[in-house]
């Protein structure tokens, strides 16, 4: 069942195109991520939602009503922002009450309410500290429980886990993950990285320069990537250009094309090649080996654009082949390719 | 060349280390000293038991602190710059804090502009201040009193509270105003608990300096000033220029107790490294 729905929104700063005719369905509960890199809009998408941008043209409907025309506080969408935006003079229980106290709830309501919403975030007994003395990973939860007590109906999240360190993200991840679940929620978050979408949604909208280019869950995408951008942007590929010749690749004849003859391009993951003797599609050298405990990465100079990636499986006590030993390079499992439209590769 | 610049511990640094310390010492005593010495010397003053001013005092009395309460002048002119300074504070703070919002949240155009005729009065002395509205207000029948006063001071002062209240408004980070519209709040109801509170320093700041200055200023007020209503300061410019008994001093003492009652109280709620220039993040 359809809960959010953004209808071909566009949005322009001057000259700039921001976004370019998005379109988007959220199911409710549906845990939703945009993915791309810096300035493609996606935090733009996010704050239209919320209110922040009005959009040039478009409707943002949320549970079946249109509220493209409303200021940011008559939306009930919770917004975490990137630096959680904490107010600085209210202690921790202050922050939680404040849009209770906006809604001029009973002060006994509120006060259980917020000692409920410390609790749902694990922040019991913090109530009386300024934002100043928590760690970045407890002011995140204040963020959260902060927009949380007010039982929005979708949770906004910009890059949430940027102000973390590597070691804290990880947990922080986890455990957003499971309090959403937990909360039932349909949430949208905004991050520049693939391993935190994969990670965290249970369906992946990546976007280029404004434009929403596919939507999908995360292994769908990993394996069904519309086009090159989207294929390297998540995990990485070789994309190569190829020849479709009577409905298989020329050069690897053992990958079907369901296109017609003509120039294309052939999407493969490294871990779909591997190095072989005689049936090997590519031949080459070795330009950069590298063993990396339950892999062994490869760079094979194929007399093609660009050198060909593979991260094979490495057996116990195996070593790498050494760099400039002449190989050959096979598909592991043809099925998994991906031939897409005309052009030369990335 | 074995001593000086060479490495290892030369004695001959530790000598111009010591005697750099030395005169950094000295100057910075002097320059203290010579900021302060006034202060002292007209407090000193204050306490003298004859009818003319001497340093050091001749002995220790307190009947000139008895002879300003009893001068009606000098009480009437008191509380005549008390209401001009509450008028002026007052007046600059309506028009400066709204100006510096829009100079820094706005965006218009010519704000470069808007930004420079606000903040030109403080490039302006007193002086030309003063004159200007004296014959501008000539020039509409408009005479001199302490209406006019009012209005002089408060171009004058206005560039001190546009300048506090920006420099804070700057540090502001715009997106707890959007966290709190996405909690619901309205403009006004986010401006009352959000930006008021933290911008609150700022503006107690801007406030007694404010305050501060149009009391006891005089550049502006001796052109401006009502002729029989005066303000303190003008009435004790005339007074020294008649007769100089240490009563003056005593004021000035007073004044000078006050102004370090107000510092005292502001730094002990706001913190004194606030009140100038943007404030610390905490």
């Amino acid at each position: 069942m359809t809960h959010i729905q953004l209808e071909a929104i566009h949005k322009s700063y001057g000259q700039t195109q921001v976004l370019n005719d998005c379109t988007l369905e959220i199911a409710r509960g549906e845990v939703m991520t945009l993915l791309g890199p810096s300035g493609c809009g996606k935090t733009t998408l996010l704050r239209t939602l919320a209110g922040f941008v009005r959009q040039d043209h478009g409707r943002v409907v949320v549970g079946g009503a249109e509220i493209s025309h409303l200021a940011p506080n008559r939306r009930s969408v919770g917004y975490v922002f990137q630096n959680y935006a904490l107010f600085p003079h209210l202690s921790v229980a202050e922050n939680v009450a404040y849009g209770l106290k906006v809604r001029r709830r009973p002060a006994g309501e509120i006060r259980e309410r917020v000692a409920k919403a410390l609790h749902l975030v694990a922040l019991d007994g913090l109530g009386a500290r300024f934002p100043a003395q928590l760690s970045g990973g407890q002011q995140q939860r204040v963020a959260i429980a902060r927009v949380l007590v007010l039982e929005p109906e979708v949770l906004l999240l910009d890059e949430p886990f940027n102000a973390l360190d590597a070691k804290l993200r990880l947990t922080m991840q986890v455990e957003l993950r499971k309090l959403i679940d937990r909360v039932g929620i349909t949430s949208i978050f905004v991050t520049h990285d693939q391993s935190e979408a994969m990670m965290l949604s249970d369906k992946v909208a990546v976007m280029r320069a404004g434009r929403i280019e596919q939507v999908a869950a995360p292994l769908a995408i990993y394996d069904r990537p519309v086009n090159d951008y989207v294929a390297s942007f998540i995990g990485r590929a070789n994309v190569l250009s190829v020849e479709v010749r009577g409905g298989v690749v020329a050069s690897a004849p053992e990958v079907v094309a369901n296109r017609a003859d003509g120039p294309a391009r052939l999407i493969v993951r490294p871990e779909n090649l591997a190095i072989a003797g005689a049936d090997a599609c590519w031949s080459g050298r070795i330009l950069f080996a590298s063993a990396q405990g339950p892999s062994i990465e490869y760079e094979v100079e194929a007399g093609l654009p660009e050198p060909l990636r593979l991260v094979v499986p490495r057996q116990a006590g195996e070593a790498a082949l050494p760099a400039g030993a002449a190989v050959g390079v096979r598909i592991v499992d043809p099925g998994a390719c991906i031939v897409i439209g005309g052009g030369s590769g990335v | 060349m074995t001593n000086g610049s060479g490495p290892g511990p030369a004695p001959s640094t530790h000598w111009v280390d010591a005697v750099g310390a030395a005169v950094f010492a000295l100057v910075a005593g002097f320059a203290l000293l010579l900021l302060v010495a006034p202060s002292l010397i007209v407090i000193a003053v204050s306490f003298e038991p004859r009818a003319y001013i001497s340093f050091p005092p001749s002995g220790f009395s307190l009947k000139w602190y008895w002879a300003v309460f009893e001068n009606r002048q000098l009480t009437d002119s008191v509380q005549v710059s008390l209401m001009v300074a509450l008028w002026v504070s007052l007046l600059c703070m309506a028009l400066g804090v709204p100006a510096a919002f829009a100079s820094i949240r706005g965006t218009f155009p010519a704000k470069a502009g808007l930004n420079a005729f606000l903040l030109a009065p403080q490039m302006m002395p007193g002086m030309v201040i003063g004159i200007a509205t004296l014959f501008f207000g000539a020039y509409i029948a408009f005479r001199a009193s302490n209406t006019m006063l009012v209005l002089a001071l408060s171009v004058f002062c206005l560039p001190f509270v546009i300048r506090i209240t920006m420099a804070r408004l700057a540090d502001l980070d715009p997106r707890l105003d959007e966290a709190s519209a996405n909690l619901g709040a309205g403009k006004l109801e986010t401006f009352v608990r959000v930006t008021l509170p933290q911008l609150g320093p700022a503006l107690l700041a801007a406030g007694a300096f404010t305050f501060i200055e149009a009391f006891d200023n005089v550049t502006v007020a001796l052109f401006t000033s009502d002729v029989r209503g005066r303000p303190l300061p003008v009435e004790l410019y005339y007074l020294v220029q008649n007769d100089s008994t240490p009563a003056i001093a005593a004021v000035s003492a007073i004044e000078i107790g006050l102004s370090c009652l107000v510092m005292l109280v502001l730094g002990r709620t706001v913190g004194l490294e606030r009140l100038g220039g943007p404030a610390t993040k905490t």
